[in-house]
């Protein structure tokens, strides 16, 4: 309403000013002031940026499935509008990052969720059959303050929780994160221009001692998301999505990390056709796999999962099904 | 290599004995048949790498495009049959309504 109205009157002006010639000099200044305000007007309006740990969540739906080994089969039933049951079995090996090599192990489980679901207040729980218990919760305090709770609860000392606040402005977010073993986090994020936002973080973990901040960097349009991340622990992350038409988007990512001093690259694309969703992506490493989501019904989906390594002779090949939802 | 290098240590006896060499021996013995069987054998053993390290490639990307582009060719044909079906069924379905439409100017 505002822009409209500043927008309006400053054209006004000009012509009483350039007809008569001895009040040309104020012309440009005219002007100026008029391409300020319409900057001025642009810029506060800016679109509220995507939240900074999303900040390439395009190229990660791409590029990074859920690639598994095994058999999987997963079923949600809803009790009612907000309360729904989930039940999911997984055969297969899992490969547990032991030493310098992974090794494969045959597991089996069966994991058994809770969600309710409410516009303001979520709740989700995950039990798996060897005593891991992942719970989540998201509580909307305001309009725009939201509380995150994500707890992590397992045999070892690898459990873990954090709890985050997100603040979201008008033209920025910024998130707030405490953890266990000390772990304190903050981030913020702005729009700079309609299509560029610009993000920065800092965290730090008490009990290991270790600091870092980190920069990060989003421009995006309608055809294209170009996103790149820095941060003080050696990692540089740079990933460009390219829309070719609503059902069809190439990626690409690259990584780079100088404490280990490797990088890879990777390019993957990603079909969303009516019945299913295919993507596939060959990295630097020689790494070739596909997944593919087929609708075989209404809230019936058959997965195919395909990944090939021949350099380590590593060949994974998993089927599932989805019921539900 | 090892033939090449065994040949003439078998026939190199033989004419060191006789003064006297049989016409196959002294044309084994030839200067352009050896280098002939030298680059033979030498043109197998690449021929056999060659063909080995092809193979190797061709299973990689055979493999390769099996995953990456064989779901892709399926998915996307399949995906223009159903386009087809339902510009059909469009057809079908929609000439009555496309005629109903082109009436009113007819009558008027």
């Amino acid at each position: 309403m505002g822009s409209s109205v500043s927008h309006a009157a400053p054209p006004a002006p000009p012509p009483p000013v350039a007809s008569p010639l001895g009040l040309i000099p104020p012309q440009p200044d005219a002007k100026e002031s008029e391409s300020k305000a319409e900057e001025k007007v642009d810029y506060l309006n800016l679109p509220c940026p995507v939240p900074y740990e999303e900040i390439q969540r395009e190229a990660l739906f791409s590029l990074k499935p859920e690639l598994f080994e095994g058999m999987r089969f997963d079923f949600t039933k809803g009790l009612n509008q907000r309360f729904s049951l989930s039940h999911s079995v997984f055969m297969g090996s899992m490969e547990l990052p032991q030493s310098a090599e992974p090794v494969k192990v045959p597991t089996a489980h069966y994991e058994f969720g809770a969600n309710f679901i409410d516009p303001k207040f979520m709740l989700f729980g995950r039990v798996l059959t060897d005593g891991r218990l992942n719970a989540r919760a998201k509580i909307d305090l305001t309009d725009n303050l939201i509380l995150k709770i994500n707890a992590q609860i397992q045999n070892g000392p690898y459990s873990q929780g954090t709890f985050n606040f997100d603040y979201k402005g008008k033209d920025y977010r910024t998130q707030f994160q405490m953890g266990n073993g000390a772990f304190y986090g903050f981030n913020y994020i702005q729009s700079v221009t309609p299509n560029l936002s610009l993000g920065t973080e800092a965290f730090w973990l008490g009990h290991q001692r270790k600091s870092g901040v980190g920069f990060a960097a989003r421009y995006n349009t309608d055809k294209m998301v170009a996103a790149g991340q820095v941060a003080s622990t050696g990692l540089v992350a740079l990933s460009y999505v390219h829309k070719v038409s609503e059902k069809v988007s190439l990626a690409s990512d690259f990584m780079y990390n100088a404490m280990s001093r490797d990088a890879t690259a990777s390019f993957g694309y990603d079909y969303m056709l009516r019945q299913c969703r295919l993507r596939g992506k060959i990295d630097s490493n020689g790494v070739v796999s596909a997944f593919l989501e087929e609708r075989l019904n209404m809230g019936v989906n058959f997965i195919l999962s395909a990944e090939i390594e021949h350099a380590k002779k590593d060949y994974k090949f998993g089927f599932g099904m989805t019921v539900g939802e | 290599m090892a033939a090449s290098s065994n040949r003439p240590s078998l026939s190199l006896p033989g004419s060191g004995g006789r003064s006297k060499e049989g016409i196959l021996a002294r044309v084994s013995n030839s200067a352009i048949v050896q280098s002939g069987t030298r680059a033979a054998s030498s043109a197998a053993f690449v021929a056999k790498k060659l063909a080995r390290s092809t193979g190797n490639a061709a299973w990689i990307a055979g493999t390769a495009f099996l995953v990456l582009c064989v779901p892709l060719i399926i998915v996307m044909d399949r995906e223009q049959q159903l386009n087809e079906l339902e510009m059909q069924q469009a057809s079908l379905l929609g000439t009555p309504s496309f005629a109903s439409s082109s009436a009113p100017p007819a009558t008027k």
